[in-house]
């Protein structure tokens, strides 16, 4: 079976402690208790966890649905956002599989980065290594005033912003997320092929601006 | 004079007391904090799944990583698990999902076993039965161009007999859309030619149900009406060939029988561009694409038919393909199978053809005369159309399409060799055949609820 895997890439910088952090959490369990309930995306969709704080790193590997568990996240330490562009591209080779000639592959990942912050390393060398891998639709996401959308538009085209990262805001980002990994697993099916932008996704809600 | 303090009998007695005290506050101390640390500790176990057996071990070294020298899991009930504390596992399984928390009671290190237990909630996940959660809501009847949710039917045609069927996929049933498939056959008793038709209707075409509808109808009336007539020469020159055994009389033939299909695929292309144009005027405020300038781009469907007929003993196969719908030959002793037509399969999503597609008459990189077969062989034992629903599931890749051993495991999963125990007894009475396929038809294949037709001549 062809999976739809679904990067999510989370700032859990020092800036994130307390509210924002807490409503991540609430996020994915929300996100992954309402797609529990979408038949296509309980088959197709898998789900990885990469945070970056200091470092970053795959707290999930690559989970389907089913047996996924909230992981305990916590918050700590800079935005080490060039790193975490390399450990997605890392992830993509070990994780995904290849089409060949004797079987089919997985469909190309979807990738969400969601900070609230600057990157404190080069973002150069990770973004190399993304540009290198094939990937649907890749949605990054400033929460709050912190985050400059013109470091993101880099790493995207498609990029959102949240006024403020508080819990309703992350919410709203995260019930977004959810709706897009459903519409893209009905769309696999029925087209054939993977979204590759914003249009091709739910649009987004009120919350959510949409930066050109 | 401090000795002389404590040998004081009293002071002594005082003394001895206070370091019982510490002691003991010391030891409720640390089970206190051995206490708070497990009942802290992210615990979790397997989640699990509604009707299907669960079992969850904990660590073997779980007591002693937790400093607890006992635990139980109560509560378990409304999950219907049950554990065993000799083995620590939990076991059982659940019939209903739920998202709750069991309760785990403990001693830990340097209690006595007659104390107070402690309790820590671990959370349990259950999810649902993922064949629980796809609806069947009908499609709307009242719709423009609204078709039959399945369809099906199996019949002598000659010496040989078909069963088709063709069902709307869970992926349809789930929102309420409609079957973008769609098949048509027929004998003609007269001329001995049978000719059956399988398209499936594009996900992203609006009108697509119709499309496949008239793709196929039209073959069979185009068929009927102009091509009938014209293989008559056909089969005077494969008559020739046959006594002559001149290969150059053979390739004359196909010719001949190529020149008559390929009005019939023109007719089928050229019906839809019309009633996709007699729609647009009657019903503008259907076509509301403003992307999509071509009416009959709302009517993208695939097209695979084949026409077939014993001429001087030998079964002759006229085959025209435009899309992703194989069709495969298996020889009368089933010892090999051949794929008669070529795949539209793009690597990069764009390499979808329909019939709708003007420029698959023109096109030099795939030229329309390669997407004719002439096929003649002795006999055979089946012959398959099917539509993508069919071939993802059980051929996953076009290149399994060019195995044997592939269209056998095929057959045999149709003869019984499935997880839904049904038979596809191809000796036994019709009726019997085409309601045991459509229960075929539903097998189950993660990925994969498109909808299916398969027909099967044998």
């Amino acid at each position: 079976m062809r999976r739809l895997p679904v990067y999510l890439l989370l700032d859990t910088s020092g800036s994130m402690i307390g509210e924002p952090i807490e409503a991540v959490r609430n996020g994915i369990q929300v996100m992954v208790n309402s797609l529990r309930q979408n038949p296509q995306a309980i088959e197709t969709a898998f789900l990885s966890v990469i945070t970056f704080n200091s470092t970053a790193q795959q707290i999930v590997p690559l989970t389907d649905l089913t047996t996924f568990q909230i992981p305990d996240i916590r918050a700590t330490g800079v935005t080490a956002m060039g790193q975490a562009l390399s450990v997605v591209s890392n992830c993509i080779d070990n994780e995904v599989a290849k089409t060949t000639a004797e079987s089919k592959g997985d469909w190309k990942p979807m990738i969400f980065i969601m900070t609230d912050g600057m990157p404190t390393d080069s973002l150069q060398n990770g973004l190399n290594e993304l540009n290198k891998r094939r990937t649907a639709v890749v949605v990054a996401c400033a929460a709050g005033s912190g985050a400059d959308t013109n470091v993101l538009k880099k790493i995207t085209e498609n990029v959102v912003s949240l006024d403020t990262a508080d819990s309703q805001s992350i919410a709203k980002f995260f019930a977004w997320v959810t709706a897009s990994i459903s519409t893209s697993s009905t769309k696999v099916e029925e087209a054939g092929q993977e979204a590759s932008g914003l249009n091709e996704l739910p649009p987004p809600p009120s919350e959510l601006n949409i930066v050109v | 004079m401090v000795n002389d303090f404590m040998k004081d009998e009293k002071v002594h007695e005082i003394y001895t007391s206070i370091v019982e005290l510490e002691t003991e506050i010391m030891k409720k101390w640390k089970i206190q904090t051995l206490v708070t640390a497990f009942k802290n500790n992210g615990i979790s176990t397997d989640n699990g799944t509604e009707k299907v057996p669960y079992i969850y071990t904990f660590p073997h070294n779980f007591l002693e990583k937790n400093n607890l020298i006992k635990m139980n899991c109560v509560d378990l009930d409304k999950f219907n698990l049950t554990y065993n504390q000799d083995t620590m596992t939990i076991e059982g399984t659940p019939e209903v999902k739920l998202d709750d928390f069991f309760t785990i009671e403990f001693l830990v290190d340097g209690e006595e076993a007659s104390e107070i237990k402690h309790q820590k909630q671990v959370k349990l996940l259950i999810n649902p039965d993922p064949k629980s959660l796809w609806k069947d809501i009908p499609s709307d009847t009242n719709a423009l161009f609204w078709k039959e949710d399945d369809k099906s039917e199996a019949t002598k045609i000659g010496e040989k007999s078909i069963v088709v069927s063709s069902k709307r996929g869970r992926s349809h049933k789930n929102v309420g859309s409609f079957r973008d498939d769609d098949y048509a056959f027929k004998y003609f008793e007269d001329s001995e030619w049978t000719i059956v038709a399988v398209s499936d209707g594009a996900g992203s075409a609006k009108f697509s149900r119709k499309g496949s509808e008239i793709a196929c109808s039209e073959t069979i009336k185009c068929f009927e009406n102009v091509a009938i007539k014209e293989l008559e020469l056909f089969e005077e020159e494969f008559n020739q060939f046959i006594d002559l055994k001149e290969g150059k009389q053979l390739e004359q033939a196909k010719e001949t029988a190529i020149k008559a299909i390929y009005k019939v695929a023109v007719h089928a292309h050229t019906e839809i561009e019309k009633i996709a144009s007699e729609t647009a005027l009657e019903s503008p405020k259907a076509f509301d694409k403003t992307k999509i300038l071509n009416k009959a781009d709302y009517f993208h469907a695939t097209l695979i038919f084949i026409a077939f007929k014993k001429i001087n003993n030998k079964y002759v196969f006229l085959s025209f393909g435009v899309g992703d719908c194989p069709i495969g030959i298996i020889n009368k002793d089933r010892t090999e199978a051949k794929l008669l037509n070529w795949l539209d399969i793009g690597k990069y999503g764009g390499g979808t053809r329909f019939i709708t597609n003007r420029e698959i008459f023109s096109s030099k990189e795939r030229p329309i005369v390669s997407r004719f077969n002439v096929y003649i062989t002795e006999d055979f034992s089946f012959l398959f159309l099917m539509t993508d629903g069919i071939y993802d599931a059980k051929f996953i890749v076009e290149a399994n399409l060019e195995k044997t051993e592939k269209w056998l495991e095929f057959i045999a999963d149709l003869e019984g060799r499935n997880e839904d125990n049904v038979t596809l007894d191809f000796s036994r009475d019709l009726n019997q055949l085409e309601e045991n396929l459509n229960n075929w038809m539903d097998f189950w294949s993660k990925g994969n609820h498109d909808d299916r037709t398969l027909a099967i001549i044998f």
